[in-house]
């Protein structure tokens, strides 16, 4: 059985506007599901479909096994959910907020205390639990966010942009945490506007665009579909081209027309490996590299090439630029 | 390694649903008291109301018509303490819609709780506010010479209408928040709390009051509530007046807690 | 000094262009003086039946309350506006400008008073239409005169408050006192009426000359006798306010 299973899925508000059109995408359990997207492309919209605080106006969706339209209650009782607002109430402490989220997920009144500092210990803010939540920062508010979620060791749980605002230490811990969460095999549903983020912690990625799923897979199948890594080559001096191609020719494909303005482009399979040895062959044939740079596709280019604009926050590819010191 | 999940227990358990009511209501409470600044205005607000009517008009109660009463202030008790109760309710419902506007209330609604949960927690609540609203009032009226004539039974008796009343004014404060949503539009029922409180016999026996206030005030449930715990307070313990009052408080608490579920199944069908 | 006058012009301009854009803010201050006044003269209406009131029908009574505490909700509003541009902001910017602070500080309260014939003016068509008898030209004057003069004084204050606390959270101190201010006066009752400790306080309180100023119109005819005091009233009121607010101003700013 699939720990979210979604078909046909849409909604639709009261002007015929459709903020979700007919989406499919299953995860199984243990999986980490990275949904991304531009703002207003219908991540939200879907996500609170699934955690039931709202309903689908057509299609079908399960979480844990269990109907989100007609068994409500049975979907919150196995998920976790933190809201992209970190939607906390400012005057209650972080100990008393998340002991009332123990009592709401009918934690035994026994075991509250326990369990809520085994949380606040994990996330890092035993020593600002006595605080008002109004005093936290940013990083901290979403931590106590993410502890609250997990109160109840749910099975699914869901994330709504839980990094989006913050500084690449708080990111940082958020990541860990995700990942730790894999190895317990807890089903993460996370959705991101970011491109590095479902890269580094989704095993599979959904691409939403105006509503409607435009891409989905592994993030290195996916950017696999776009294109082949490639070097980006230019010379030191006069050189040969056609005799370098010649060189080159049995590592790639070898293009003269690079994009970007470098004399040669190869593609190359095996990524930053393929580096030395192309040098190397170049440098045994009398040839100097002055500038080597190795393009590699993202999910932007997946995106780009899906829907024709680019993610918001993304540059063009981003390119690792090794100098030459051959 | 698998972590051992929790069992979260079923709804229809009645003692989770207890437990998860009084942590609701003891967190509401909390939160009122964090904020004196909104608690304050509920008893600031009628007493200075009740001061000025008394010290204005307390010749009044000499006016043909008026029923006998030892002074202004016994008779102006009741009012004062109807007054602040429906403030009260003003306060819930801006509660309710600050937690909406947070988005808190969207936590609450994905946890594995009965909805009515959510509205019962604040609604006990309040009722434990109106509590310390009466006693206050009652207070502050010994103070100032008033008697309860109908002793301890009629405390018991202003007690129970007042607690009853608050937690209905109470229901219709959120279900106006689950509806309007925000905070600023629950504010601008303040006024109309205003009229609504003016054409009832809260502040003035009904037989004097001017045409059409007299005639709206005998179909005003705040009429009934005000005069069933004014009676205890002027006459005594025993008259239709309790039962009436009660009646009517029950109304408001059935009716707008009625009106407010249904807006909380509204809220959650548009959100 | 025409620079000074152009800047009071534009803080003036936009305290009343907040009425025309967001009027749902605007509409119950302008519309609670008017439900007071009705709501008040429908409960205790009875009351002008003693001999105290002679004959004098209670709404008529109380129709210059309605208008003093229009006034004083208005007052109110600038200081609760005034607090909302300091939490914005706004204000902060505002003294920047090299503007005398002097100047900022007139312009705020002067739109204080212009607005505040706006709740005074409904109030008087609605009272009007109910039979209230219409005041001498002169009678009305003064009573303009002196709603737009406490309308100043009451925004001095909630100004003071506004810049010590610099928060909304302070707007209910601001309304309590324009509350006590109008109604701690004969507002409901001529002074033989009230009870000792009120009467006291109503003899204390200068609002209750400003009070009896405007009501002299519409009660009877005007008289210097009531008209002057009225007017030393609240102009000592703006006095003594509007030094608490200079200073409380002078001392935001450093």
């Amino acid at each position: 059985m699939a720990a979210i299973e979604v078909s046909g899925l849409e909604r639709e508000y009261r002007d015929g506007l459709k903020a979700v059109d007919g989406i499919d995408l299953e995860v199984q359990p243990g999986e980490v599901y990275g949904f991304l997207g531009p703002n207003g492309a219908g991540k939200t919209t879907t996500v609170r479909m699934l955690v039931t605080l709202l309903r689908p106006t057509g299609g079908r969706a399960t979480v844990a096994g269990y109907d989100v339209a007609t068994e409500p209650q049975q979907v919150r009782r196995k998920i976790g959910v933190a809201l992209q607002e970190a939607a906390l109430d400012l005057l209650m402490t972080g100990r008393e907020l998340i002991e009332l989220q123990a009592t709401l997920h009918g934690i035994p009144p026994r075991e509250v205390a326990g369990r809520a500092q085994d949380l606040i210990g994990r996330v890092g803010l035993s020593d600002a639990q006595e605080r008002r939540v109004g005093t936290y920062s940013g990083g901290m508010r979403r931590r106590l966010d993410l502890a609250m979620a997990l109160i109840h060791a749910p099975e699914v749980l869901f994330l709504d942009e839980p990094t989006t605002g913050l500084d690449p230490t708080s990111r940082a811990t958020l990541w860990d945490e995700v990942r730790r969460l894999k190895e317990d095999g807890t089903t993460v549903f996370l959705t991101t506007q970011y491109l590095e983020e479902a890269d580094q912690l989704a095993d599979r990625v959904g691409i939403i665009n105006a509503g409607r799923i435009v891409a989905e897979g592994t993030p290195q199948a996916l950017k696999a579909e776009v294109g082949l890594p490639h070097l980006d080559l230019t010379f030191d001096g006069d050189v040969d081209l056609v005799r370098a191609q010649e060189v080159l020719a049995g590592f790639g494909e070898v293009r003269a027309d690079t994009p970007a303005g470098a004399d040669l482009s190869i593609g190359v399979q095996e990524g930053s490996s393929a580096i030395a040895p192309v040098i190397r062959a170049l440098d045994e044939a009398g040839m100097v590299v002055g500038r080597v740079e190795l393009v590699e596709p993202t999910l932007d280019d997946v995106f780009a090439a899906r829907t024709g604009s680019h993610l918001e926050g993304a540059g063009a590819s981003t390119a690792d630029v090794v100098a030459a010191a051959v | 390694m698998a972590a051992e999940r929790l069992d979260v227990p079923n709804v229809t358990d009645p003692g989770f649903t207890v437990r998860v009511v009084l942590a609701l209501a003891r967190r509401s409470l909390r939160n009122a008291l964090r904020r004196p600044q909104f608690l304050a205005p509920l008893v600031l607000f009628p007493s200075m109301f009740l001061a000025v009517n008394v010290g204005g008009l307390h010749r009044t109660t000499s006016l043909p018509g008026f029923p006998h009463v030892d002074g202004f202030l016994d008779f102006q008790l009741a009012g004062a303490i109807t007054q602040s109760l429906l403030l009260g309710g003003v306060a819930t419902g801006i509660a309710t819609a600050l937690e909406i506007e947070g988005g808190f209330f969207d936590r609450l609604v994905a946890s594995p709780i009965p909805r009515t949960a959510i509205v019962l927690g604040r609604l006990v609540a309040t009722g434990a506010t109106a509590v310390a609203q009466v006693t206050y009032f009652l207070l502050l009226g010994l103070l100032f010479g008033a008697t309860v004539k109908g002793g301890i039974p009629g405390v018991l008796v202003v007690y129970l209408i007042g607690i009853v009343a608050g937690v209905g004014f109470g229901a219709i404060g959120q279900a106006i928040a689950l509806r309007a949503k925000s905070a600023s539009s629950v504010q601008g029922i303040f006024p109309l709390v205003l009229v609504v409180l003016f054409v009832s016999s809260a502040f003035f026996p009904k037989d004097l009051l001017s045409s059409p206030a007299d005639i709206v005030a005998t179909y005003n449930p705040l009429s009934y509530i005000a005069d069933g715990m004014r009676t205890p307070i002027i006459d005594g313990v025993g008259s239709t007046s309790t039962l009436e009052g009660l009646a009517a408080a029950v109304f408001v608490v059935i009716a707008a807690g009625a009106i407010a579920i249904v807006a909380l199944r509204g809220r959650l069908r548009d959100a | 000094m025409t620079q000074s006058i152009r800047v009071v012009r534009a803080l003036v301009r936009r305290a009343l262009n907040e009425i025309l854009r967001v009027p749902g803010a605007a509409i119950p201050g302008v519309l609670a003086p008017t439900i007071f006044m009705l709501g008040l003269s429908s409960v205790f209406g009875k009351a002008s039946a003693l001999s105290a009131y002679h004959a004098v029908d209670f709404r008529t009574f109380i129709v210059p309350v309605g208008l003093l505490q229009g006034a004083g909700f208005t007052g109110a509003a600038t200081g609760v506006n005034l607090a909302r541009d300091i939490e914005q902001g706004w204000f902060d910017r505002l003294l920047l400008a090299p503007a005398p602070r002097a100047t900022l500080l007139t312009g705020v309260v002067a739109s204080a008073a212009l607005r505040a014939l706006l709740p005074g003016t409904f109030l008087l068509i609605v009272a009007f239409s109910l039979g209230v008898a219409v005041p001498s030209l002169l009678g009305l004057l003064i009573a303009a005169v002196l709603v737009m003069g406490l309308a100043c004084a009451m925004a001095c204050f909630s100004v003071t408050l506004a810049l010590r606390f610099r928060t909304q959270q302070a707007a209910p101190l601001m309304q309590i006192a324009s509350f006590v201010g109008v109604l701690f006066t004969t507002s409901y009752a001529p002074k033989p009426l009230l009870q000792d400790w009120l009467r006291v306080v109503a003899d204390v309180n200068p609002v209750t000359r400003v009070l009896e100023g405007v009501r002299q119109g519409f009660i009877g005819g005007v008289t210097w006798a009531h008209t002057w005091p009225a007017l030393l009233s609240v102009a000592g009121l703006i006095a003594v306010l509007g030094w608490f607010a200079a200073r409380g101003l002078r001392r935001y700013s450093f």
